[in-house]
């Protein structure tokens, strides 16, 4: 009884579908024509009259209890926070953003969240990312200008950043190239030279003003630089002579930037903690020249609220986009799953003769498929696309709803409501919208509530199998890049467990509501509480 | 009696329906989308190499080696019916899946090496099944004996905390409980292996070949019931109550039978078929959790051949895996009919 493949949950209050043919249930949609064509008195029963509208009704008893609350506050939470999302993300964020490697190069890989350094005694180094728009000093000399870029770095951490890395956003120059070259300013008061970066000069077919970078941004990752680590063993040699050093500085380099040979003279690199800055000069030869704003990106070793993934991405951003898919994904099957079953069972019911028996056989077969096996093997042939999964899932699950809706037809049919009605002349189409399906209105409310969760534990199973949609991240895949590429034996819960909480939680507040409208749909469970 | 035989030749009737209904969806599937056709091409090509490769020791002539080739792989083609448009091949391709003669997999293999499509997925088969049958007869014990248990206690605190824990159990995914028990019992506190079937290496002698593999199902089994348990607790316990509200029931109280066999005679006779019914309706479900369950504990059944064919792109492996899973399907749920049948005295003698 886990998983996607659940078949669709019996309807509340199953075993014994008995429904008083007239009684109006709460929550039914008011209907104006119902209380024009058949007198109120015979509709309502006594206890009723007192209820102000059937709507409020609803809530308040909604609200009444305990899982009632929980289910209505998770559900607001979630619906907020998807608001938000759609609000401030970019409507291609999976393919733009999500998938796309060059966004998340400057982030740590398998880093855990910044908060949880607070938890394991290591002083770890928190991410810092700084964008300058403007040089920090600009000096003029006979050949041209001297702009100098300075990002300051505090580092007090008892372990090495995971990378320093620059990146030029664009550069225009109007004759010669500007010289532009990286160095970090170390407590210690030595200047390590880290990188100078090429900029090719103009073409024979280009005019000015030349650009450059401003395609393909220019990122060099300084603590790999073989300049830098030439740097370093240069600083080393001046100022901690005599001192031990590992046979391969460049192998660990931003440990060697960060830090300084240890004092025993045992090849050791031990950090050094203190104020350091990352200083860019360029040289332009025109004062026209521009340099576009520069990153300088200390990589840390937490990152976030919930940390990264093995490609640097920022597992908070992902889990949040997860909110509004998974209720899309929920809604809209749910609803049309409904829809269908809702109107075939009343068709069913109503019609009754070949109509009703088609439906009922289709119905029986389509209730007796395996559903994942299916599932998988049609999105596997079709392709994996979120709006396929989703019809899948819908041409699976209405029968349950259409042969639960079509007993209770079968008594409403027999009730003096539709004698009424048909006897004042109303046409079938009539009938069975405006005085059937009102009073199974309550039943598939609930029913619609309970197929929610299904389905988006039957997306999430497919994506763990790894047919989730590739351009529509979701938690399921989430955790399918997790468990693939072995996060879970590496031990990074960070990764693992939030995208299948929020599952849970999600799937947890449809079931919520859903237990909590059994009194409204069931009105003889509402006299025990 | 005759009634009886009725109902169960309805019920057989829908499952072989079901079963058609099925194949049916598959075939036409995969000729409307070209698949089938690839897959007898991929079947005429490696028939033709093979060809080749023996008759280039018998014809020397290249000229009338290709010509001898070229006209045996227009009979296979004809054969198997490649010239024909995909709906005339219907009826031969429900036959080629109703037997598993869907070729050879791509690289997927039996640990005999063998490549046939039907050999693998049959030696995976006993494992699934013993998988999900040990889960599914444990939580159905343990259902039963906390469901009729709480029966009696409706509207305490247990039963109130057993309801919210089946509403719990019904939102976790399964393949998530998982990887979590994964986490905490191989990770964390390296109790139990995270995955597999033996041990790497396998230990010697039968006996600690057995228990090895039954250390290596703790945790699937445990996820699988996990799952499953709340839900059944549930399911017991409302069929329970509702038969001990009965009339007889009262009447056998009040003739002062020992409360033992009022609970097993007056109430659980009387609760067995809708508690039957349940495990038909979760029979589904449990399916579809043992497929997510292998895969994350490596179990090496056919959910765990899902995932692999899955990753190696293997149709034909997907589409034998598919059948097999509805054939399960239908003959489990045709043994809980036969079982419902047995159960229910008034199918029996109605």
């Amino acid at each position: 009884m886990a998983d996607p493949p659940r078949p669709p949950p019996p309807p509340i209050a199953a075993p014994e579908p008995a429904v008083q043919p007239a009684t109006p249930l709460v929550g039914a949609a008011p209907d104006p024509d119902r209380a024009a064509s058949a007198p109120r008195a015979m509709v309502l029963p006594p206890e009723e009259e007192a209820a102000p509208s059937p709507l409020r009704n609803a809530v308040r008893l909604l609200l009444a209890s305990g899982a009632g609350k929980a289910g209505v506050g998770l559900f607001l939470a979630l619906v907020l926070l998807s608001l938000w999302v759609l609000a401030t993300y970019p409507l291609d964020f999976g393919r733009a953003r999500w998938s796309n490697p060059a966004v998340w190069a400057d982030n740590p890989q398998n880093a855990p969240p910044a908060w949880s350094a607070r938890l394991g005694g290591g002083r770890e180094v928190a991410h810092l990312a700084r964008t300058l728009d403007a040089p920090t000093e600009v000096r003029d000399i006979p050949a041209g200008q001297v702009r100098t870029f300075r990002v300051g770095l505090a580092f007090d951490a008892d372990r090495p950043p995971s990378a320093l890395s620059l990146t030029l956003t664009g550069v225009t120059f109007h004759d010669r190239p500007p010289a532009i070259l990286a160095s970090l300013v170390r407590p210690d008061g030595a200047v390590v030279r880290l990188a100078s970066v090429p900029i090719r000069g103009a073409r024979p077919d280009e005019t000015a003003p030349y650009r450059r970078f401003y395609d393909t941004n220019e990122r060099l990752l300084l603590s790999a630089d073989p300049t830098a680590a030439q740097g370093l063993a240069q600083v080393y040699g001046q100022t901690y002579p005599g001192l031990a050093l590992p046979p391969d500085l460049s192998g660990n380099l931003a440990a060697g930037l960060f830090g300084r040979p240890a004092a025993d003279g045992s090849g050791r690199i031990e950090p050094l903690p203190g104020d350091y800055a990352l200083q860019l000069q360029a040289v332009v030869a025109d004062p026209r020249d521009e340099i576009a704003p520069v990153r300088v990106v200390l990589s840390g070793t937490v990152f976030g609220l919930l940390g990264t993934d093995g490609l640097g991405r920022d597992i908070w951003e992902g889990l949040l986009y997860g909110v509004p898919t998974a209720l899309l994904i929920a809604t809209s099957t749910a609803l049309v799953s409904t829809v269908i079953g809702a109107g075939l069972g009343i068709l069913s019911g109503y019609a009754g003769g070949a109509t009703d028996a088609i439906i009922q056989r289709a119905a029986d077969i389509v209730t007796n498929v395996p559903l994942l096996p299916l599932l998988l093997f049609l999105v596997f042939i079709l392709g994996p696309q979120l709006w396929l999964i989703m019809l899948v899932l819908v041409a699976f699950s209405w029968p349950g709803l259409a042969i639960f809706v079509r007993s209770m037809v079968l008594q409403i049919r027999s009730g003096p409501l539709v004698d009424a009605a048909r006897a004042l002349g109303a046409s079938r189409r009539r009938i069975m919208l405006r005085h059937v399906f009102p009073q199974t209105a309550p039943f598939v409310v609930a029913q619609m509530i309970f197929y929610a969760p299904a389905a988006i534990l039957a997306e999430a199973g497919l994506s763990v199998l790894g047919l989730g949609d590739p351009s529509v991240p979701t938690w399921g895949q989430m955790l399918e890049a997790g468990f693939r590429t072995g996060a879970l034996y590496a031990g990074y819960w960070w990764w693992i467990l939030p995208p299948g909480l929020m599952i849970v939680l999600t799937a947890l507040a449809f079931m919520l509501l859903a237990l909590a409208m059994e009194p409204i749909v069931d009105p003889r469970l509402r006299e025990r509480s | 009696m005759a009634a009886t035989i009725r109902q169960l030749a309805v019920r057989a009737l829908t499952l072989v329906g079901v079963l058609l209904a099925v194949l049916v969806l598959l075939v036409v599937t995969l000729g409307a989308t070209g698949v089938s056709d690839n897959i007898l091409r991929a079947q005429v090509g490696e028939e033709v190499r093979t060809l080749r490769q023996s008759l280039a020791q018998t014809i020397r002539d290249p000229a009338e080696l290709e010509r001898t080739v070229a006209g045996r792989q227009r009979e296979l083609e004809a054969f198997y019916g490649l010239e024909r448009p995909w709906y005339a091949r219907l009826p031969s391709a429900v036959g080629r899946v109703l037997t598993l003669d869907l070729g050879e997999a791509r690289s997927l293999r039996t640990t005999d090496g063998s490549r046939r499509v039907s050999d693998i997925v049959l030696q995976r088969l006993p494992y699934t099944v013993a998988l999900i049958t040990t889960s599914t007869i444990l939580t159905t014990i343990v259902g039963l004996t906390i469901g009729v248990r709480m029966a009696t206690r409706v509207g305490s605190r247990l039963d109130r905390a057993v309801a919210v824990f089946a509403a719990v159990s019904n939102a976790i995914p399964t393949w998530w409980l998982g990887i979590l028990l994964i986490y905490l019992f191989a990770f964390r506190f390296d109790l139990l292996p995270s995955g597999g079937l033996y041990s790497t290496p396998p230990p010697e002698g039968q006996w600690a070949r057995l228990l090895d593999v039954a250390r290596h199902a703790i945790l699937p089994i445990t996820t699988l019931v996990v799952v499953g348990v709340g839900p059944s607790i549930y399911g017991v316990r409302t069929m329970t109550v509702t038969a001990a509200q009965e009339d007889h029931v009262q009447l056998a109280r009040a003739k002062g039978l020992p409360e033992r066999q009022i609970t097993g005679r007056h109430i659980l006779r009387v609760a067995a078929p809708p508690i039957v019914t349940g495990l038909i309706l979760g029979l589904g479900g449990s399916l579809g959790g043992a497929i997510l369950t292998e895969t994350i504990f490596n179990w090496p059944g056919m959910g765990r051949l899902f995932y692999d064919a899955i990753s190696s792109l293997d149709e034909g492996v997907i589409i034998a895996l598919t059948f097999v899973y509805t054939l399960i399907y239908v003959l489990s749920r045709f043994l809980l009919e036969i079982l419902y049948v047995l159960l229910d005295p008034r199918v029996r003698f109605g």
